[in-house]
C-alpha cells in the first residue's frame, strides 16, 4: 500500500480538528452581532484563538491533501449554516495553498508552518465576501431582515472594497504571529506530556 | 406514528433550506413561505418524539419572530436594542438552517449517513471526516461541561480575568481530551475495515420511499416559488 495515501485515522484527525476550529468560529461570530466592528475584529481574535489547535494539528499532518479537506469541509459547513457559496472558492483556494506551502517544507519546517497557517486564515476574509461582491442588496437585505440603519452604515464602512485588502493582510499577519503563540503553547503543554 | 426518512432526503433538504436562508425574505408572502419552511423540521422533531427540542426551537423562532415584526424597525437606536436586534437577526436569519441541520444530525445514524454517502459517490475522505465531524459536536460540549465542572470544583472561574488565561484554561484541556478521543476512534474505525481497500457494504438498505419523494417535492416548490417571487417579479 502506498504511504502517502490517507488513511482513516488521518480523516479521523482532520474531522475532530475541523468541529473545534468551527465552534471556535462560532462563538467569536456571535459576539460579532454586538457591533459591526467586531465583524472586522475578526481577522484579528480567530486567527489568535484557533492557532493552538491547527498547531496541534500542524504537528500530526504528515500527508498531502488534509488540510485541503479541511478546507472544504469548512466550506460544507459554512455554506449549510447560511454564510452562502461565495466564499467556498475562496476556503478551498486558501487550503490547497496553504497545504502547499506545507508540503514544500515536508509539513516539519516550523517557518514553512507559519506562513501555511496565515494563508490558511485567510479563509476568514471569505465570511465578509457577500458584503463586497453585492454590497448594494445585501445591505438592502440587511435592512429588510431587521437590522438598523447605524449598523448597516458601520458595518459596510468597516468592510467594504477598500478596507478588504488592509482586512486580508491582517489576516495573513495575525495568522502568523497566532501560529508562533500556538506553537509555544503546544510546547507547553502537549509535547511535555508525551501526546505529540 | 414512525416516518423514517432517507438520509438523501435529508441532505437535500439542508440544502434547499441553506439556500433560502441565503435570500432575505422581503415582502409578507415571503416571510410565510420561510415559516412555513421551518416549520417542517419542527414538525419532523414532534413525529420523531423530541418534544423537548422541538418545543424549544418553536418557542426561540417564535419569540424573536414577534420582536423583529412587532417592535424593531430601522431606526430604533441604543446600544440594548442593538444587541437585540443583532440575536433576533441571526435567530430568525439563520435559524431555519440550525434547526434542519440540527434534526438530520440528530436522527441519522452514522451507518445510514456512510451508507448514502456512497450511493452518492462521495470520496471516502471527505464523507467520513464528516461524519466525525457530525458526531464531534456534541462530544464537545459535554467535554467542555465537565471541563468547566472540574474548574468550579477547584474554584477557578474566570482565568483571573486574564482573558489569554481565560482562553488557556479551557482550550487545553479540552484539546487534550478530543486528541484522546480521536485515537479511540481510529482504533474503533480500523477493526471496522474503513481502511479496506475493497468496496465496503452496509447493513442498511437505503430506499426512496413515498415520504421522501413528496418531502422532496415540496421543497423544491418551495424553492421555486422563493425564487420565482423574489426575482422575477
Amino acid at each position: 500500500m502506498n504511504s502517502s495515501k490517507l488513511k482513516a485515522k488521518d480523516f479521523i484527525t482532520v474531522g475532530i480538528f475541523t468541529a473545534i476550529l468551527i465552534v471556535v468560529e462560532f462563538l467569536c461570530g456571535m459576539l460579532g452581532y454586538i457591533h459591526p466592528y467586531i465583524v472586522a475584529s475578526y481577522v484579528v481574535m480567530i486567527p489568535l484563538v484557533g492557532a493552538i489547535p491547527m498547531m496541534l494539528f500542524y504537528t500530526k499532518v504528515e500527508k498531502f491533501g488534509m488540510i485541503t479537506i479541511m478546507s472544504v469541509l469548512i466550506a460544507i459547513i459554512m455554506f449549510v449554516l447560511g454564510m452562502g457559496y461565495l466564499g467556498a472558492p475562496l476556503i478551498v483556494a486558501a487550503g490547497v495553498i496553504a497545504d502547499l506551502i506545507a508540503k514544500s517544507g515536508k509539513y516539519k519546517s516550523f517557518k514553512k508552518t507559519i506562513i501555511s497557517y496565515g494563508v490558511f486564515c485567510l479563509w476568514i476574509c471569505a465570511n465578509y465576501f457577500p458584503v463586497i461582491v453585492t454590497a448594494d442588496s445585501y445591505r438592502k437585505d440587511l435592512l429588510d431582515g431587521g437590522y438598523s440603519a447605524e449598523y448597516c452604515d458601520d458595518l459596510f464602512r468597516a468592510i467594504n472594497e477598500k478596507t478588504i485588502a488592509v482586512l486580508l493582510i491582517l489576516c495573513f499577519v495575525f495568522g502568523c504571529i497566532g501560529a508562533v503563540i500556538g506553537k509555544k503553547v503546544v510546547k507547553k503543554h502537549f509535547e511535555k506530556a508525551g501526546i505529540v | 406514528m414512525h416516518i423514517a426518512l432517507d438520509p438523501r432526503t435529508k441532505l437535500y433538504m439542508i440544502l434547499v433550506v441553506s439556500m433560502v436562508v441565503l435570500m432575505t425574505a422581503t415582502t409578507p408572502f415571503l416571510w410565510g413561505v420561510r415559516i412555513f419552511m421551518t416549520m417542517v423540521p419542527i414538525t419532523l422533531l414532534f413525529i420523531e418524539k423530541k418534544y423537548a427540542s422541538a418545543i424549544r426551537f418553536l418557542i426561540f423562532y417564535g419569540v424573536a419572530l414577534v420582536l423583529t415584526f412587532f417592535f424593531l424597525s430601522e431606526d430604533s437606536s441604543g446600544i440594548l436594542t442593538a444587541i437585540l436586534i443583532g440575536y433576533c437577526g441571526i435567530v430568525v436569519q439563520f435559524m431555519p438552517a440550525m434547526i434542519t441541520a440540527w434534526y438530520c444530525v440528530r436522527t441519522t445514524k452514522i451507518d445510514e449517513f456512510m451508507s448514502a454517502m456512497q450511493k452518492l459517490h462521495v470520496p471516502d475522505g471527505i464523507a467520513i471526516s464528516l461524519a466525525v465531524v457530525m458526531r464531534f459536536f456534541p462530544t464537545i460540549k459535554e467535554e467542555y461541561g465537565s471541563i468547566r465542572d472540574a474548574m468550579k470544583m477547584r474554584g477557578i472561574s474566570f482565568g483571573g480575568g486574564n482573558a489569554l488565561k481565560m482562553v488557556e484554561y479551557r482550550m487545553i484541556p479540552l484539546l487534550f481530551s478530543c486528541v484522546n478521543i480521536g485515537d479511540e476512534l481510529s482504533a474503533a474505525a480500523i477493526t471496522r475495515g474503513l481502511d479496506g481497500n475493497v468496496k465496503r457494504t452496509s447493513i442498511v438498505e437505503l430506499k426512496l420511499r413515498t415520504a421522501d419523494i413528496l418531502l422532496m417535492l415540496v421543497f423544491t416548490t418551495v424553492l421555486g416559488i422563493f425564487i420565482y417571487c423574489k426575482y422575477f417579479r
